[in-house]
């Protein structure tokens, strides 16, 4: 299999490396009664004259509006989103696939490179002989809204099925930070621990490297991400963790 | 069959001095303990341990409704299921759930639902559950209290959170925070939960006889206690995360010191 570049994610816009006093709040906190300097952004409400957190999260101020970054959630499918889905069903005209989402997502055949209608052979029908349950695919969100189950699809680049690497998973809050600023986390991460990573807006994390020491190296190292998402200074700290670890274990020395 | 340790209640449930019998005043609560955080496989948890009870609540979801004749196609439904250990008790209690189990889950979720925006949700369903480890009187109290930490720490968007505590009368004297010997023995039990965001009570169930001055007075002071739980919930949501970065700083000024060590 050729070697698989990872593409790095829509970065969060909010960036919470920049703010220093990270406040944490709880629901129904009031964060503001100043209603002329400020407008309720995300995770907040407003409620009579205050604006209040609907969230346990970070309290960040970015321009006029206050918002409030959840530290922990379910993932809400939206389309144009890449996730992993493992299959969990299928029959004759459609895979149900495990998005880690309220629904579970479904992919039909003619969303399939193989099942295209300019590649099927005339007059051949398509099938869903393909895919097995339990296979692990990266695919994309084609359709979702509140009354269907999200439409997926596998035609694209980066997507499709995995036959090798590992899966972990993390609440999907914390995605940004294991992306870092500008992709900075994951460069890192990448760099330090020759594997490729393959980061889903679901809270799945696609993983390969070369020997299975690197590949424990780093997902100890993304379970400490996501237990410090919460504080600043993450990417030097994650810096000097990685580098006493492989001292620790003696790994490329 | 007879037990080896009789479950009476005391004669007297105040003394002279107007102390109770766990030695608290008329108008103090039990000593409260709140952790969240605490069961890994659940969207989110919580602990509490007021006084004898021991109470742990996780959330799951939102997934899909079972039975789904359930299912609302508008809006989520919040379900609560409200158990209690053999064990909780002081003689032992039936598995199966019976008839007060149903009502204490009901009551739950009809006072925990107007918190949540149950609209996102639309076919699917949040589900609770309230595992009573061992009960001490006031267990539907503490059990929406520690319930509204498991919600807020899953991350489900909320108005506010939930408090709830009892007020009641003993000894005909109102008393606050009822132990499980004075929910006996006591005249009155009156368990409150208020909604934070618009100070509304959301539960108000009543059990004996009060005077209508008994009560309002009984409400006021509820009221009071209602804020000071209210802060040790918020109080508890924050320490989960406050910890970490306390821990971090520490390492880092240890660290700091020892590189001081080293260039001496």
């Amino acid at each position: 299999m050729a070697v698989e570049e990872e593409e790095i994610e829509g970065d969060d816009d909010i960036d919470i490396d920049q703010i220093k006093d990270k406040q944490i709040v709880v629901p129904g906190e009031v964060l503001s009664e100043d209603l002329e300097n400020f407008n309720p952004g995300r995770g907040t409400i407003r409620k009579d004259d205050k604006i209040v957190s609907v969230y346990v999260g970070l309290k960040v101020i970015r321009k006029n509006f206050i918002n409030v970054i959840p530290l922990r959630g379910i993932y809400n499918p939206k389309p144009g989103d890449k996730v992993i889905g493992i299959v969990i069903d299928k029959n004759p005209v459609k895979w149900k696939l495990d998005i880690n989402a309220k629904y579970f997502g479904i992919l039909k055949p003619s969303n399939t490179l193989k099942n295209q209608k300019s590649r099927r052979p005339r007059g051949e029908q398509p099938s869903t002989e393909d895919l097995d349950v339990g296979d692990v695919l990266i695919v994309k969100v084609i359709q979702a809204d509140r009354l269907h189950h999200p439409e997926l699809t596998t035609v694209g680049k980066f997507l499709g099925k995995r036959h090798s690497g590992r899966i972990i998973e993390i609440p999907p809050p914390k995605i940004p930070r294991i992306i870092g600023r500008k992709g900075s986390m994951i460069n890192l991460l990448k760099k330090m621990t020759k594997c490729n990573i393959f980061v889903t807006q679901n809270g799945r994390i696609w993983i390969q490297g070369d020997d299975i020491e690197h590949e424990c190296l780093l997902i100890d190292t993304i379970y400490k991400i996501e237990n410090e998402a919460h504080t600043s200074g993450l990417t030097d700290r994650i810096k000097e963790f990685i580098l006493n670890e492989k001292s620790k274990r003696g790994i490329d020395q | 069959m007879s037990l080896l340790i009789k479950d009476e209640a005391p004669e007297k449930l105040i003394d002279e001095n107007g102390k109770r019998v766990d030695g608290r005043g008329l108008k103090d609560l039990r000593p409260i303990k709140m952790e969240v955080g605490i069961v890994p496989n659940a969207a989110g948890s919580a602990y509490i341990e007021w006084g004898g009870n021991k109470i742990y609540a996780a959330v799951y979801g939102p997934r899909e409704v079972h039975p789904h004749h359930m299912a609302r196609p508008d809006r989520g439904i919040l379900r609560v299921f409200y158990r209690m250990a053999t064990f909780s008790v002081h003689e032992r209690k039936r598995a199966a759930p019976g008839r007060r189990e149903k009502e204490i889950s009901m009551v739950m979720e009809n006072s925990l639902s107007p918190v949540l925006f149950l609209e996102l949700y639309p076919d699917s369903a949040l589900e609770l559950f309230v595992e009573i480890i061992a009960a001490d009187g006031g267990t539907r109290c503490a059990s929406i209290t520690v319930a509204a930490l498991a919600l807020a720490d899953a991350g489900i968007p909320m108005r506010s959170l939930v408090t709830a505590v009892a007020g009641g009368k003993a000894d005909g004297k109102l008393i606050l925070d009822c132990s499980g010997d004075e929910d006996k023995a006591g005249e009155a039990d009156l368990p409150v939960a208020i909604t934070w965001f618009n100070n509304e009570i959301s539960l108000l169930q009543f059990d004996g006889i009060m005077s209508l001055e008994e009560f309002e007075e009984t409400i006021e002071s509820v009221k009071e206690s209602l804020e000071k739980i209210h802060e040790m919930q918020q109080e508890a949501l924050k320490r989960k995360y406050i910890d970490i970065r306390n821990d971090i700083k520490e390492n880092e000024s240890e660290h700091q010191h020892e590189g001081g060590d080293q260039e001496i």
